[in-house]
């Protein structure tokens, strides 16, 4: 077993896990974070995407012990109590899902991009969403609510920015 | 996955004496970004006892210059060579190469060295530094020893590391320094998905002859290996620079790949792109060597 710590969403959180337990697995089985979803378990669908250090990852390919001592950021961070993320509320406003699986990893593409890049441009979006499959939508309705939240950053960054 | 021990070690000195007294006895896997070994791991049927995990290793993380040439540790990730201001001034085609490796997520974790010890004849960190002849430097128990990275590849999926060694440096040699080179990936769709062929070129210009020197030509998913077209570089070597002149490369660089048929592409369409990607490459690294003069 390995002793893995991370600081999941502004708290910290240890657990012993086996050590081939994933980065994913350890989110969802041991600290009940199930809002990272496991579709591919290879890197290819990006429904299990989170923040590490500021970088979007898949944590279906990251051991959780190489995550020790590192920051992570899923979905269940964004929101707080009275409110959503502006990413969270841009979807909502654009009908952005259907099933809502592809979401979370979806959003938390979106959150590394505007984190690094506050006004990206249609392309540099798609890019950042080359990563996320979604079998439902066409993508288009994401674009426009990952724009439209940029703008709403961009007026008020602090407050939930973490 | 089956169950191992893991190890995090803090440098490449310590990720050699963990190889050194695991190594003999039981089967060690280095890991660094973990893109494809657990990819790896989840299907395999055998699986290693001991995984060292590499990516945390201090000075395996930098992209210096040295006496020697450009030095790009080990475990750099895919996104750092895309962000790293020195490669997209003297190298854009590295930048370039790493961008269309999978997707943001997969660039954050994989790094270069995972890309070249996977050693898959698709890939496509290989052909850029193919063409610029790029070093391997390799840490064992007996210190480094450096092979130069087209005798680093010896089959698909396999390479001259012992199981007690690391990849620890990618050396672009002094003389190669800010040569002209470009590379082009062909895939099926544009995010996501393994070439069919890629190709670099790279080259510097006599501009008073208006001559190639030292052209290189580098090619993958084309053979077990990444490969170098060598008798395309031999034609183009000094002769006058001319669309025709770039267009008869791509024509004799077909002869230098031997391309299989599987269920991306059939080996003629694949022979068929090389002629396409290697003259278009040549046009690439020409355009740079005029923008930089
Ligand atoms: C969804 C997806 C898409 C991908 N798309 C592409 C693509 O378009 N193009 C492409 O080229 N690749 C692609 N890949 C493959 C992969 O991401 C890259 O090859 C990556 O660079 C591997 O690096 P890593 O650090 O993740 O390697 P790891 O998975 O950590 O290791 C890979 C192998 O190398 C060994 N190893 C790693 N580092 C060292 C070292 N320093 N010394 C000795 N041994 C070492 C490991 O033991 C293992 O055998 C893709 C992968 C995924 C999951
Ligand atoms: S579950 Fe991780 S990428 Fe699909
Ligand atoms: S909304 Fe169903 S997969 Fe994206």
């Amino acid at each position: 077993m390995v002793t893995v710590t991370i600081n999941v969403n502004g708290e910290k959180r240890t657990a012993s896990v086996p050590p081939e337990t994933t980065l994913l697995r350890l989110l969802r089985d041991d600290f009940n974070l199930t809002g990272s979803k496991l579709g591919c378990d290879v890197g290819d669908c990006g429904a299990c995407t989170v923040i590490v250090d500021g970088k979007a990852v898949n944590s279906c390919l990251m051991l959780a012990a190489q995550a020790d001592g590192r920051d992570v950021l899923t979905i269940e961070g964004l929101a707080t109590m009275d409110r959503l993320h502006p990413i969270q509320k841009a979807f909502e406003k654009y009908a952005s899902l259907q099933c809502g699986f592809c979401g979370p990893g979806v959003i938390m593409s979106a959150k590394a991009l505007l984190d690094e890049n506050p006004d990206p441009t249609v392309q540099e979006i798609r890019d950042a969403l080359g990563g996320n499959l979604c079998r439902c939508t066409g993508y288009v309705k994401m674009i426009e609510a990952i724009q439209d939240a940029a703008r709403i950053l961009r007026d008020e960054p602090v407050e939930i920015n973490r | 996955m089956r169950t191992f021990e893991f190890f995090a070690v803090k440098d490449s000195h310590d990720a050699v004496a963990v190889l050194a007294k695991h190594s003999v006895s039981s089967k060690v896997r280095v890991i660094a970004g973990g893109t494809d070994l657990l990819a790896e791991l989840k299907f395999s049927p055998q699986s290693p006892n001991v995984v060292v995990d590499i990516s945390r290793a201090e000075d395996l993380k930098s992209i210096t210059l040295t006496d020697d040439g450009l030095s790009i540790g080990a475990v750099v990730t895919h996104s750092q060579i895309m962000q790293s201001p020195i490669i997209r001034e003297m190298f854009p085609a590295l930048a370039n190469a790493a961008h269309v490796i999978g997707a943001v997520q997969t660039r954050n974790l994989g790094t270069l060295g995972g890309n070249l010890v996977t050693a898959v004849p698709s890939m496509d960190g290989g052909p850029t530094l193919m063409a610029l002849e790029a070093i391997i430097s390799i840490a064992g128990p007996d210190g480094r020893r450096q092979v130069p990275l087209n005798e680093f590849f010896v089959g698909p999926r396999k390479t001259v590391l012992k199981a007690d060694e690391l990849l620890a440096e990618i050396i672009i040699p002094r003389r190669n320094l800010g040569k002209p080179t470009h590379f082009l990936k062909f895939g099926l769709r544009k995010g996501q998905a393994l070439a069919l062929v890629n190709a670099a070129a790279s080259f510097w210009v006599d501009w008073e002859k208006h001559t190639f020197v030292a052209p290189r030509i580098a090619l993958g998913a084309v053979a077990p290996k990444v490969i170098r077209a060598l008798q395309a570089e031999a034609y183009l070597e000094g002769r006058e620079i001319t669309p025709e002149a770039m267009a008869e490369a791509g024509r004799i660089a077909i002869g230098d790949a031997k391309p299989i048929s599987d269920f991306r592409a059939s080996a003629g369409y694949r022979r068929n792109l090389v002629g396409v990607l290697t003259k278009r490459a040549l046009e690439g690294a020409y355009a740079l060597a005029q923008a930089k003069r």
